[in-house]
């Protein structure tokens, strides 16, 4: 079956897991979902997939889940100091066990630490300028060079190759997201919550969703876009100041400072927020990253605002207390 | 990748990969496993026909992923023998039905891994604590259709990941 079909389907059995499970369908909605799990064989085969993705979470017993909530609860200090609480939500933690542990931090090809920045020059020549919290794989193969993100972000200015027969292999950079095919150019990948974004400075981008391999969308010098697994939204104007991390500085233009606190926070460790009386406050100036707690004194030389720190890693700035 | 070349790279490689896993493992029978594994998957890698000039470093390339996964088997292991020293001896399952649950625990984790974290928190709640999307839209300060969009996006990658 051809793959955009595939994740058609796909996207359609997921609408109906939910509305199932959501519980509010009206007997003619419910008419519709028999109509379309016969519309075809592989209809109802999604829908015999999606009943055997339900039937793993039966297999946990729930006695299980209640022992390993007990025993394995383990708030964060982040949770203790936000005295976040969700009250009788007790999400099972047998997994959650599972993913916080060290062996992440190694398995990358390139990492970096919070507040660290690395660069780093691959066999193909390609310079790659890795950002704050950034992990990274380098695969090259016969057939391709790849990069897989796998968290923060980064600059590359890739390498020109004299292949044989003067043909270069493709260069690719993937995230969860999708890939991003380079066509000789200088760009910058960042990975966000859900989404992927990509500013181009030199040269063009294309890039294909993971989800939607149709989707292809065409980025070009001066253009940036942010793509999920399903799309890529229309390409704006990039500015070249949201890479001024490689020069060590956060550029703010007339910057909400609630976005700009947000940015400062991702190259320091533990908790830094800002108070929401204040968030709204417009910012401009160039901060440099290096200091963080420097940058933050800077703010209120500007701004009616003052840092206040409960311990070490919990920072908060807001507005002034007389 | 074509079987007569995945022999090639298998006779001039093996032995050297082995030895690699053993001292990232720093246990031989779990290093001899993953390196037939890391050629197994070369096999069934459609996408790269050869590894140019450094088959070494693709090599390593698999086989780190091959060794973060079995050290996420053994933490899923290790967290559910926890939890089942919690539960009461009447109630602990079988061997049989341990390596089910097991099983089903690990590809849970699979499924989970392939989606955002608020994404993972919402769908938690939904499948495994049995909340409304009403009660966790109430909860979390969010709109149920907001709850319904995660959701959507999380049986999504529950579908694509199996």
């Amino acid at each position: 079956m051809p793959t955009s079909s595939r994740h058609v389907i796909i996207n359609e059995t997921a609408e109906w897991m939910m509305r199932l499970q959501c519980g509010d369908l009206s007997p003619l909605e419910q008419q519709n979902f028999e109509q379309w799990r016969l519309r075809s064989p592989a209809h109802a085969q999604a829908w015999e997939r999606a009943q055997s993705v339900l039937a793993t979470f039966d297999q946990v017993p729930e006695e299980i889940n209640a022992a390993a909530l007990r025993k394995l609860s383990r708030p964060t200090r982040r949770r203790a100091i936000l005295g976040l609480c969700l009250a009788g939500a007790t999400a099972p933690l047998v997994w959650r066990a599972a993913h916080d542990t060290p062996w992440r931090a190694w398995s990358a090809d390139y990492q970096t630490a919070t507040g660290e920045r690395r660069t780093v020059t691959l066999a193909d020549g390609t310079q790659v300028v890795l950002n704050t919290n950034s992990a990274m794989d380098v695969v090259f193969a016969g057939s391709e060079r790849r990069l897989q993100l796998r968290a923060g972000e980064i600059l590359v200015t890739t390498g020109h190759e004299q292949g044989q027969g003067g043909a270069s292999r493709p260069f690719i950079v993937e995230t969860a997201q999708g890939t991003a095919q380079a066509l000789g150019t200088r760009f910058s990948v960042r990975c966000l919550p859900d989404t992927t974004r990509l500013a181009v400075f030199e040269g063009a981008v294309a890039v294909h969703p993971r989800l939607a391999p149709a989707a292809t969308t065409v980025v070009s010098a001066g253009q940036q876009s942010t793509f999920g697994m399903h799309d890529a939204r229309q390409p704006i104007d990039a500015d070249v100041s949201d890479i001024a991390w490689e020069q060590g500085m956060v550029i703010a233009k007339d910057m909400r400072l609630q976005a700009l606190v947000a940015e400062l926070a991702r190259y320091r460790r533990g908790v830094l927020r800002t108070d929401p009386e204040v968030a709204e406050l417009r910012v401009s100036g160039a901060f440099p990253l290096a200091d963080i707690d420097a940058s933050l004194t800077l703010l209120t030389r500007t701004l009616p605002v003052e840092i206040r720190s409960v311990t070490r890693y919990w920072t908060s700035v807001g507005a002034h207390t007389f | 990748m074509q079987p007569d070349h995945v022999s090639v790279l298998y006779r001039d490689h093996h032995g050297w990969l082995a030895g690699w896993l053993r001292k990232k493992l720093g246990n031989a029978p779990d290093a001899a496993d993953l390196a037939q594994d890391t050629f197994v998957r070369l096999l069934a890698n459609s996408r790269v026909a050869d590894l140019g000039a450094e088959p070494r470093a693709f090599l390593t390339h698999i086989a780190k992923g091959l060794v973060v996964d079995h050290w996420r088997r053994q933490a899923v292991e290790r967290a559910y023998r926890e939890a089942l020293a919690a539960v009461p001896h009447e109630h602990a399952p079988s061997p049989e039905t341990r390596l089910l649950i097991l099983e089903a625990l690990m590809r849970i984790d699979t499924m989970l891994r392939a989606m955002p974290a608020q994404t993972r928190d919402i769908f938690l709640l939904a499948q495994m604590d049995g909340l409304t999307y009403a009660q966790i839209a109430q909860q979390l300060g969010l709109a149920v259709i907001t709850v319904k969009r995660h959701m959507h996006k999380a049986f999504v990658a529950c579908l694509a990941a199996a």
